[in-house]
């Protein structure tokens, strides 16, 4: 029983590429317009392939790579990991300047409405030159 | 990784099939153009990074999923055909054929005779393939025509792979019937 759903299948298979022979027989007559915009479909699927892999069409058909698509991500995480240290740097380089000139203004004999009131301008600067 | 060099040879080894198998689909070759080279497009767009060994069973994904998106755009399209139908009255099928689109390539291998006995056999199998409901015409055609095994297909259809062999068993009798109504015995021993 076995042997013959075996056979029956083996026949089924053998019918269905008989057919598909006879099907793709005829694909490979198609007419020079169909070939002409299969082609042109094909190479604009190629050419976008190779702009996503960074790689462009050297005089002599080989392709040079510059860039991977796929590594654009990293460069980007890169760039913003970059972006926040120099950002923070800056910020605690501002916050330091503005802690010292506190520290100056409330270390100074002079209160510090002194150093806005234009009256104390040239004993500042008379101090600032020793 | 596959090279655009691989992608392009991959292409070229499948598009004449892709091109027949979606016109016998939708019937229209026009359409079977645009959906090849969308289908197409969308490998080289989407799958830059796959190895060239996925691509037959990605491609014939993508190419049936195009086929979909396109009957459900004919559907749309044809329920506002019918309801604006009543206002127009002129037929629009004055385009020009072009020679080139008739001329086949011919290889002159074959006799007359053998050509026009082929060319009947070949003509009802199109007929029957046509015909077909869609998943058995599509489990046939990835099945037989692109060669892939029972569990390809099956992955590739999203069934099980007895549902494989019962739709390409249809469609091998349905083809078998065809031919043995035209007198042509190309599969009649499906049919014994």
């Amino acid at each position: 029983m076995k042997t013959d759903n075996t056979d029956y299948e083996y026949n089924e298979d053998a019918q269905g590429k008989q057919i598909a022979a006879l099907l793709d027989e005829k694909a490979q007559r198609l007419s020079l317009r169909v070939l002409k915009q299969l082609e042109d479909g094909r190479n604009q699927a190629v050419n976008r392939h190779q702009k996503q892999q960074g790689s462009t069409v050297n005089a002599d058909g080989t392709l040079s790579h510059w860039v991977s698509w796929a590594d654009h991500h990293r460069v980007a995480m890169a760039g913003l990991a970059l972006a926040v240290l120099v950002s923070a740097f800056l910020i605690m380089q501002s916050m330091s300047a503005n802690e010292t000139s506190d520290a100056f203004l409330l270390g100074a004999d002079l209160p510090p409405e002194a150093f806005v009131d234009k009256g104390f301008e040239p004993a500042l600067n008379q101090s600032a030159s020793l | 990784m596959a090279s655009s060099q691989e992608l392009s040879d991959f292409l070229r080894d499948v598009e004449r099939r892709a091109f027949k198998q979606t016109a016998y689909a939708v019937r229209d070759d026009h359409a079977a153009m645009d959906i090849v080279q969308d289908a197409m497009l969308k490998l080289a767009d989407k799958y830059p990074d796959k190895p060239v060994t996925e691509y037959p069973m990605l491609f014939q994904r993508i190419l049936q999923n195009t086929m979909r998106d396109f009957w459900r755009r004919q559907k749309v399209r044809a329920l506002w055909t019918t309801l604006l139908s009543s206002f127009s009255t002129q037929s629009d099928d004055g385009e020009a054929r072009d020679p080139l689109d008739t001329m086949d390539v011919d290889d002159g291998s074959q006799n007359p005779a053998t050509q026009l006995e082929g060319s009947q056999t070949l003509q009802v199998i199109e007929t029957a393939l046509q015909k077909l409901p869609a998943r058995q015409r599509e489990a046939f055609v990835l099945r037989y025509w692109e060669k892939m095994s029972v569990a390809e297909t099956a992955e590739s259809m999203g069934c099980s792979e007895g549902s494989v062999k019962t739709h390409c068993s249809r469609a091998l009798h349905t083809m078998a019937a065809l031919l043995a109504q035209q007198g042509l015995g190309t599969v009649k021993e499906l049919n014994t």
